[in-house]
């Protein structure tokens, strides 16, 4: 369990970064460590080149951003986690970190780094999903913004081009009243066997936008829109939960491993669609 | 004489007494201060002078022919002092040491043929751990694969190129064999009832955070090695390596390091050293190999018990027990290293605490393209305790009758032992229904049945389990042979030696001939001989031996040590106050008779102020011994050995009526579990938990409370988490510690409330018996009872562990499906 041979670059700026990644294409970022260092002292990945992040001073912000928020790139989880402006603002994704990964992994690992990792069972992408996120990409060329359902695209795949390093995340203020975060692991901290990020608007009783999100059931974190369809345009009654979490079930075409079979994964979205829609109507009130 | 044995007469010396000094109490531990920050000395720390690192290349097929391999590539990376194939590793190395009869042989490099996912096909000696994983990424082998076998019940039909050991015949059955102790058929005839089951038990195994490993060196000029190795049977057997490395055994010393959290998986360690021996030969430097994790959950030596069993349980209309059948297939996965001692095992406590008849085992040890089985916590009896569990409740439930009165109506009771049960194991001693009651008062089960009948009410489904499971310790070492047809290796002895010294100033030194494995021996050690000697435990240091120093000693292993090692310093200590009152009285000019060791020193009864402190004694008897009177018997300074046999064991009947005393310090406990279970998730949740143990007299209730705590997380992790898992190719999908789950503290319950119930052994020194394998014992059939309770409104019957979220919730959708 060592890692191939590979070159380090230690970058001292964002620049110097991004230099370094137009002229490595064979390069990886490091940032927090917590799945790169692990997969590659299994050798499963062998980068050529690694370019560490860590040192690059005030990419660790959590900032107000309008009424949302920015988050730079070297944000630990830990800090996410504990951000007082993140619970008042995305309280959604303080939510999620009561099932993320264990203390000593949110020391180092970040969030920027998770997202970019795209782990199809991680659980900050379907908050970014639910929360409609914003993820700033830069590199020698320019910088451009991805939403966050453009960004993720497979298994370990995302929008990033391999010159482009993710420097932002934007989290949009609160535009939905309800919220929830429910995952489903054989052990707490695990990765998720699935996970359900809930986001609803209800006015004078009736839901009038749904963002039901999930995660460890396919590729990547996506929406189940025939969930979201079936909870619109009444109240969060019986009926509904019902139908939202059949639409959810029928809606994910999970995979079996050695955690979880794909029937165990639906009936599980079934239950957590239920659980984290209840629970987000009951905070609209 | 009777069809089950005849029971020696005790050797006891010291009986349990309410006035002891330090057994009995919660010492912290000897072993802490170094250990918790961070200055133990492990196999990972030592470094040697030119010290090579090793990795292996490991077998990424289940089942094939090796048909070529090439390591010149590997070769001619720089760094790389020695690749070596298994053709390169039989020139210079005879097989592996196994206790299989006729033998299984396997070689510490896979030679013509490997047989799992993981198995050693090359070795490399660097200068680093990195260059030589490189190199291993450059060996070229061709491989011809060959039907896997993996599912453990088709191996029973294997033939031709599915078969792994062609030279034992054209089987993948490595022993098959009826045993039957007692009148089973007319106990059978005589039955109103019998339960049946399939249960099935998953292959586990220990997981200690430090891995086997090894440094080895060999003396060119002496001709000799020396290994370094976090092994544990070193002084019992570990000349088998050296003649597996083709050397005289005095041409072998075994330096034994500490060994982290083994459970079990450091007992015998034979491929890790071998291995670091035969390429420190090959290379003339010192080598290390240090098992990383995949090396140790793929091809370590001790994968555990994989068993199904149709069992069936004939019992009386009135709930009477009468006798045990049970065909056992037993997963060994590619080789049998300890032979089916794991059945030796089982055979101690198979009826439980219960009073039955007649048992019949009838068993099919399979070879599998897995890893093979060697020892973890509980050695095969913990199945045993989780299928006559499950099949008493089973029982309980067809017959209507409550699970606790049907096991307290069959408990052995208090005045019966010591009690011979069928197969010929002795329990020296018990009072199961005082360990019951104590559980049940602090399990508040009353108060949990009132909270479960609410809890329904609203759609929660809240259960309760009980089991009463033995708890046996200290074994004898015909459980590694008695099942084999031909016996091949037939020892009957297995002792623990110990050497006592008292140096000139009085202090004490002890030297143990087991090595430390991650548990209290020196605790242990030092509060037993405190109280043998009335001194302080801090005046006492305790060190290990070599194979070079070493007494015979089994070493740690089925919850020996504390009995084992009580019983060699009593000897031993034995001999040094005789010695201690002999000098004393001749320097006091008393009679022997008038003297007594009392708070450190040699006391003349009942004269106030005649007593000569241990340290002035040490003093004469190391300097002084001309002024003292001619005595030809007594010689300077002051010091013991002692080897402690077994304290009550026999032989087996030879027509096998009955498998002797084999196992006989009997412990026992009782488990209650209260869990939740989500039934829409499968997810089970804890609400309390209690466990009450017997180990006899308890020398440090702090550490054995840790063994029931932490062994009952380990019983959690079997029952609900744990498994090495093959898929259908033999691929191992559970290898690494993200998929193979080890409970957490957040799994746990909040609390696990402890009580004990002491009933001493009448054969053991102060009455102490074994505690090690804990909570693991008896915590499954508890869990599993739990769990059955809790989803008794859906009809869900437990039968195979673990229960992941999603297996449970693959019972409940299919009940739930049967009842719609």
């Amino acid at each position: 369990m060592k890692p191939a041979r590979f070159r380090y670059l230690r970058a001292a700026s964002v620049n110097d970064a991004l230099q370094a990644l137009a002229e490595n294409p064979d390069a990886q970022i490091l940032a927090g460590g917590q799945s790169l260092i692990a997969m590659m002292n299994l050798r499963l990945v062998k980068p050529a080149c690694l370019i560490d992040i860590n040192r690059i001073s005030n990419i660790g912000y959590i900032d107000e951003d309008g009424d949302g928020v920015a988050i730079g790139a070297l944000a630990r989880h830990n800090d996410v986690k504990h951000s007082p402006l993140i619970r008042e603002r995305c309280p959604l994704l303080t939510e999620a970190y009561e099932s993320i990964a264990h203390h000593t992994v949110r020391n180092r690992g970040t969030l920027g780094g998770n997202l970019c990792h795209a782990d199809p069972s991680s659980e900050t992408p379907a908050v970014m999903v639910a929360t409609g996120a914003t993820l700033m990409l830069q590199s020698l060329r320019g910088q451009r913004e991805v939403g966050a359902e453009d960004f993720f695209l497979g298994t370990y795949e995302t929008a990033r081009r391999q010159d482009e390093m993710l420097t932002e995340i934007r989290l949009p203020g609160r535009r939905t009243d309800g919220w929830a975060f429910a995952e489903i692991s054989n052990r707490h901290g695990d990765f998720a066997i699935a996970v359900i990020a809930t986001t609803l608007r209800i006015e004078d009783g009736r839901c009038e936008a749904a963002r039901v999100v999930a995660s460890g059931v396919g590729e990547h974190a996506a929406r189940l829109e025939p969930a979201e369809e079936a909870l619109i345009g009444g109240p969060i009654d019986d009926a509904r939960l019902d139908a939202a979490a059949a639409a959810a079930a029928g809606a994910v075409d999970p995979h079996s491993d050695s955690h979880a079979d794909a029937a165990y994964r639906r009936d599980a979205i079934a239950a957590l669609t239920r659980r984290t829609v209840r629970r987000a109507a009951a905070r609209c009130d | 004489m009777t069809e089950r044995g005849h029971i020696p007469e005790s050797r006891q010396r010291e009986k349990p007494r309410a006035d002891l000094q330090w057994i009995g109490k919660s010492m912290k531990r000897v072993e802490d201060p170094r250990l918790l920050v961070g200055k133990g000395i492990y196999a990972d720390d030592i470094n040697e002078p030119e010290m090579a690192h090793a990795a292996v290349l490991r077998s990424p097929h289940a089942h094939a022919r090796i048909v070529s391999i090439d390591v010149s590539k590997a070769q001619e990376l720089p760094g790389v002092l020695c690749a070596m194939t298994g053709a390169d590793a039989a020139k210079v190395c005879d097989p592996l040491p196994t206790w299989a009869s006729p033998p299984v042989l396997q070689a510490v490099i896979a030679d013509d043929r490997v047989r799992h996912v993981g198995e050693a096909v090359a070795a490399v000696a660097a200068v680093d751990r990195y260059i030589a994983e490189d190199a291993c990424d450059l060996i070229e082998v061709e491989y011809e694969p060959l039907p896997p076998v993996v599912d453990p019940e088709e191996a029973l039909t294997s033939t031709g190129d599915a078969v792994l050991h062609p030279e034992r015949g054209d089987t993948n059955i490595g022993l098959e064999r009826k045993l039957t102790f007692g009148p089973v058929e007319e106990d059978f005839a005589a039955a109103d009832l019998v339960i049946e089951r399939r249960i099935r038990w998953p292959r586990s195994g220990g997981q200690p955070l430090e891995t086997v490993g090894a440094v080895a060196s060999f003396d060119d000029g002496a001709g000799r090695f020396t290994i370094q190795c976090n092994t544990s049977m070193y002084n019992y057997c570990g000349w088998m390596i050296a003649s597996t490395l083709r050397v005289a055994p005095h041409k072998l010393n075994i330096v034994p390091t500490l060994a982290g959290g083994s459970f079990g998986s450091k007992m015998f360690v034979h491929k890790v050293p071998v291995l670091a021996a035969v390429l420190a030969r090959a290379v003339g430097r010192p080598v290390k190999f240090m098992e990383d994790r995949i090396d140790n959950t793929t091809s370590c030596d001790n994968h555990a018990s994989d068993r199904v069993y149709y069992a069936k349980l004939a019992l009386k209309r009135d709930g009477t027990l009468l006798s045990l059948k049970t065909r056992i297939i037993d997963d060994y996965g590619a080789y049998l290293q300890f032979g089916v001692g794991q059945h030796g095992n089982a055979l101690s406590q198979c009826v439980g605490p219960y009073r039955i008849n007649s048992v019949e085992v009838d068993l099919a040890a399979v070879l599998t393209n897995k890893c093979q089985q060697g020892a973890y916590r509980g050695f095969g009896s913990e199945v045993a305790n989780f299928v006559i569990e499950r099949l008493v409740d089973a029982a309980a439930d067809e017959l209507g009758i409550d699970r606790i009165a049907l096991r307290r109506q069959n408990f052995i009771q208090p005045d019966q032992f010591p009690y011979l049960i069928p197969t010929g194991n002795m329990y020296d001693s018990g009072n199961y229904q005082a360990v019951l009651d104590e559980t049940l008062k602090l399990a508040d089960l009353e108060g949990w049945r009132a909270k479960q009948a609410e809890a329904r009410k609203e759609g929660r489904y809240i259960g309760i389990g009980v089991a009463t499971c033995q708890e046996r310790s200290v074994f004898s070492a015909t459980e590694f042979w008695m099942w084999n047809l031909e016996p091949g290796v037939e020892w009957t002895s297995s002792p623990d030696g110990v050497s006592v010294k008292i140096d000139p100033t009085g202090k004490a030194f002890v030297t143990l001939h087991s090595p430390f494995w991650g548990n209290s021996p020196e605790t242990v050690a030092a509060q037993v001989l405190a109280e043998q000697l009335t001194i302080d435990p801090a005046d006492i240091e305790i060190t290990y031996s070599d194979t070079d120093q070493g007494l015979n000693s089994t070493g740690p292993g089925g919850s020996r040590f504390t009995v084992m090692v009580t019983g060699a310093i009593v000897g031993a200590a034995g001999k040094i106050r005789e010695k201690l009152l002999r000098i004393a009285a001749h320097l006091m000019e008393a009679d022997v008779r008038d003297l007594t060791l009392q708070d450190g020193a040699v006391h003349v009864k009942g004269v106030l102020d005649m007593k000569m402190s241990i340290a002035e004694l040490a003093d004469k008897a190391h300097y002084y011994r001309l002024s003292m009177p001619e005595d030809l018997d007594l010689t300077s300074g002051l010091d013991a050995t002692y080897v402690y046999d077994h304290p009550v064991t026999t032989l087996p009947d030879p027509d096998e009526r009955h498998m002797g005393i084999f196992y006989p310090i009997m412990g026992h406990s009782c488990h209650i579990p209260v869990v939740e279970v989500d039934v829409e998730t499968g997810q089970v949740h804890f609400l309390h938990y209690a466990a009450v143990h017997d180990c006899g007299t308890m020398v440090n209730p702090m550490t054995l409370e840790g063994h029931i705590r932490g062994g009952t997380v380990n019983g959690i992790g079997t029952a609900l988490f744990e498994e090495f898992s093959y898929d259908e190719a033999g691929q191992l999908t559970t290898a690494l510690w993200t998929d193979y789950l080890i409970p957490t503290i957040k799994e746990s319950p909040a609390d696990i409330v402890v009580g004990h119930v002491e009933t001493p052994s009448p054969f053991t020194e102060y009455g102490v018996k074994g505690g090690g394998e804990g909570g693991r014992m008896g915590g499954p059939p508890a869990i599993a009872a739990a769990i059955e309770d809790a989803l008794k409104p859906l009809g869900v019957t437990i039968d195979s562990l673990p229960l992941p979220p999603s297996k449970l919730r693959a019972l409940i959708r299919d009940a739930q499906a049967r009842a719609a």
